[in-house]
């Protein structure tokens, strides 16, 4: 499955119900939408994605599931989204096929490499600056090594980690083929009005000058 | 797609059916290999791999330790929920808590394996059964802490009532012990299904002889 180029990925938050969250990211423009709700049960996420993926078809954009490959077969999501502690990619591929959709947490050119050759779709990158969707207990990563990993990643860079119209033309200069936000949509007072502006924003930016 | 019927004979359950993990009592998973061969090889078992606590690549990789330590080929190990892991980790099926994604789909996606379904009442039973479960795990049966969330006990007499009413095996769950063992069959349930009595021993050879006992009376 091919993903266009910039890609505005809205990854929904635990503070309201996914489905809407979705529906606003979609209207508007998100191209992508992650459903990430680690506490929910099998049934909600079932539920959640089987909705979320239709309304991802009806705005020409991709449903991918966080973690659950199980759930994103029962329900043909478009593909999943895999953190490092989360089933190994190449068994995920395995159960997947070619065409689905595989994204991979990557934060070092080691874990890089190592996604790409596994057969990622796409790197999430991350995160780049501080974020305060995600207690990390790492450092942010900066733009530098987006410099570093956009310059041999055959596979889209997704940018995550507190990104937002101020500076989302700096990730997308450095190399990043698009971003992934949470709160910056979700938790926006107007998350239409936010993801549109996100999208406007990052296809007038100009890339690697 | 198999029928019912055709499932349920290309394989043969153990009446012994061991939950790896609770949320009330967790031991380290490292323990559990060790402990699997230890039961397997003395009685063959259904093993059910219930880490909830753990991410998705420690139970990928627990699943692929516990399966190479079934030593009787007659002991199965099913994955709880996620049948991802059952698939990539090649576990024998998937075991699927209340809440679980429909069985129907899991179904489309994991072909003949096993899958099971717990269940806490007359209706679960008979739904999870037109789903195409292949066994049903009913409980909690007895008085246990750990269940108090899924409200009082169903009792013998419930147990008895579900058994009667679908065609799978069902094992009981919650608070069985040797003792009971045989009490739980006699009212229809296939086998018994336990946790912590596996752990809280010194005697773990005097258990399994005593489940060997009670259960090997029913056949």
């Amino acid at each position: 499955m091919r993903l266009d180029i910039p890609i505005l990925c809205c990854i929904t938050a635990d503070s309201s119900c996914p489905v809407t969250q979705a529906k606003k990211a979609l209207e508007g423009g998100a191209t992508m939408i992650q459903l990430r709700r680690k506490l929910a049960s099998g049934s909600e996420l079932y539920t959640w994605t089987e909705k979320i993926q239709k309304l991802c078809r009806r705005h020409n954009a991709v449903c991918i599931v966080n973690d659950r490959v199980d759930i994103a077969l029962a329900a043909k999501a478009d593909g999943v989204h895999l953190g490092q502690e989360d089933l190994p990619l190449e068994a995920a591929r395995k159960l997947l096929g070619n065409q689905r959709i595989i994204g991979a947490t990557i934060s070092t050119v080691t874990e890089a490499k190592r996604a790409e050759r596994q057969g990622c779709s796409y790197a999430g990158l991350g995160h780049i600056f501080p974020t305060v969707s995600k207690t990390k207990s790492s450092e942010p990563v900066g733009l530098k090594r987006i410099r570093e990993i956009s310059a041999f990643l055959t596979v889209p860079i997704l940018a995550i980690g507190g990104i937002g119209t101020d500076n989302v033309c700096e990730v997308i200069s450095a190399g990043a083929d698009g971003i992934a936000v949470i709160s910056a949509v979700s938790d926006a007072a107007d998350p239409v009005k936010a993801a549109a502006e996100l999208l406007k924003t990052m296809q007038t930016c100009s890339r690697n000058p | 797609m198999a029928t019912q019927k055709d499932r349920q004979y290309r394989f043969s359950l153990p009446r012994l059916y061991m939950v790896s993990n609770s949320p009330g009592h967790r031991y380290p998973a490292s323990d559990l290999p060790g402990l699997v061969r230890e039961v397997t090889s003395r009685i063959p078992a259904v093993i059910q791999l219930r880490e909830k606590h753990l991410a998705a690549k420690s139970i990928y990789d627990l699943a692929i330790a516990v399966r190479k330590s079934i030593a009787d080929s007659r002991s199965l190990l099913v994955i709880n929920e996620r049948f991802d892991i059952t698939l990539s980790a090649g576990a024998d099926g998937t075991h699927f808590p209340g809440n679980s994604c429909p069985l129907e789909k899991a179904r489309n996606v994991t072909g003949s394996l096993v899958m099971g379904k717990s269940v806490h009442s007359l209706q679960d039973a008979l739904t999870a059964e037109s789903e195409g479960a292949d066994y049903l795990v009913a409980g909690p049966v007895y008085e246990t802490p750990l269940k108090r969330q899924y409200g009082p006990p169903l009792g013998l007499e419930l147990l008895e009532t579900i058994c009667s009413n679908v065609s799978v095996p069902v094992y009981a769950i919650g608070g069985i012990t040797p003792k009971n063992a045989r009490q739980c069959l006699d009212h229809g349930a296939y086998g018994v299904a336990a946790l912590s009595v596996f752990r809280s021993t010194d005697n773990l050879g005097g258990i399994l002889e005593n489940f060997n006992t009670a259960l090997s009376q029913c056949a």
